[in-house]
């Protein structure tokens, strides 16, 4: 009993954060887009890029930035990516994250990345290659809350099938 | 065999939620390449479940018990959605260039369909794990086999 009741409370963990990932990534929005797709429809990007994205992404450069260089930096233009040149920020965070080094190539260009930056594809960063798995526990959260799903409902299916073939049994049995 | 089966899900399972972000692990270069080597890993399991598929296709319209013609469409599913999203992935590709496989279509539209079909792929992968849970318990002995046939 005590171990039935432990993995109930874990399965409706489970379910509170995958519904929390849900919502955080726009599972439901990116899932469906395709099926609203027009090739007449301005592109958005992948959401997040525009000042009406995801909420909480923050654009890889912007990551390596202190927070509270980040935090003047968004109150400051509404948007992350924009007015790099005309902000107050150190000299040093100005030469590694400024727009004249690693100024990113147009999104036309095939190689992509940052251009003063050798061997930098794009999603990799300057400073070194990072194992970076931060968005990865939000997928495994909705992943994992789908299995839980299947699993208990599964469970259910199983539960009322015996219950028919008892009620069918016992009323041939009676009958 | 079950133990070949179980860790190629098990690796499948750990490859599809570090693809799931672009810039996850070793960033664009890491997810174009393992994004292919999955669908070579996608292909392995099918064929170790061979057996299985045989029966159920030509059972499928006869007599099959409900839960096989439900685990068989929701593979379709998977089929289908693995295909889209290496067929997408490959349209999009910047680290690996197959611009000679002349796809057609718009970057926009695939860029669109790679995500919607990995989001969708996701959510069947989850649902696939969740109907097989048994068998998951069944390999990491967590629970005994009903007659054997856990497979």
């Amino acid at each position: 009993m005590v171990k039935k009741i432990s993995f109930l409370i874990l399965s409706v963990a489970i379910m509170v954060i995958g519904i929390i990932a849900f919502g955080k990534l726009g599972y439901w929005n990116r899932s469906v887009r395709i099926f609203k797709y027009s090739s007449d429809t301005p592109f958005e990007g992948r959401q997040g890029r525009g000042p009406e994205g995801r909420e909480g992404f923050i654009r890889p450069e912007m990551r390596e930035l202190p927070d509270s260089i980040r935090e003047r930096f968004e109150s400051r233009e509404g948007r992350p990516g924009q007015g790099m040149r005309e902000m107050n920020m150190p000299d040093s965070i100005r030469q590694q994250f400024g727009p004249r080094s690693g100024e990113r190539i147009g999104r036309g260009s095939n190689d992509g990345g940052f251009r003063n930056s050798e061997g930098h594809g794009r999603g990799e960063f300057p400073g070194g290659k990072k194992i970076n798995i931060r968005n990865v526990k939000w997928f495994l959260a909705v992943f994992a809350a789908f299995t839980v799903i299947a699993i208990y409902t599964d469970k259910m299916v199983c539960l009322i099938r015996r219950r028919n073939g008892k009620l069918i049994r016992n009323s041939e049995s009676t009958g | 065999m079950n133990i070949s089966k179980f860790f190629l899900s098990l690796i499948i399972t750990i490859a599809m939620l570090l693809l799931m972000d672009p810039r996850s692990f070793y960033g664009l270069a890491f997810h174009e390449w393992a994004g292919l080597v999955i669908g070579i890993f996608f292909i392995l399991h099918k064929i170790l479940n061979w057996g299985w598929i045989k029966k159920v296709t030509v059972g499928f319209f006869r007599k099959c018990p409900g839960r096989a013609r439900f685990n068989y469409i929701l593979d379709v599913m998977l089929l289908a959605g693995i295909t889209l999203m290496i067929l997408s992935g490959i349209a999009i590709a910047r680290t690996i260039d197959f611009s000679w496989l002349n796809l057609g279509g718009s970057r926009m539209f695939w860029r669109v369909m790679h995500t919607s079909s990995s989001f969708i792929t996701l959510a069947l992968f989850g649902i696939h794990l969740g109907l097989h849970w048994n068998w998951v318990l069944v390999r990491l002995h967590l629970k005994k086999s009903k007659n054997g046939k856990e497979n």
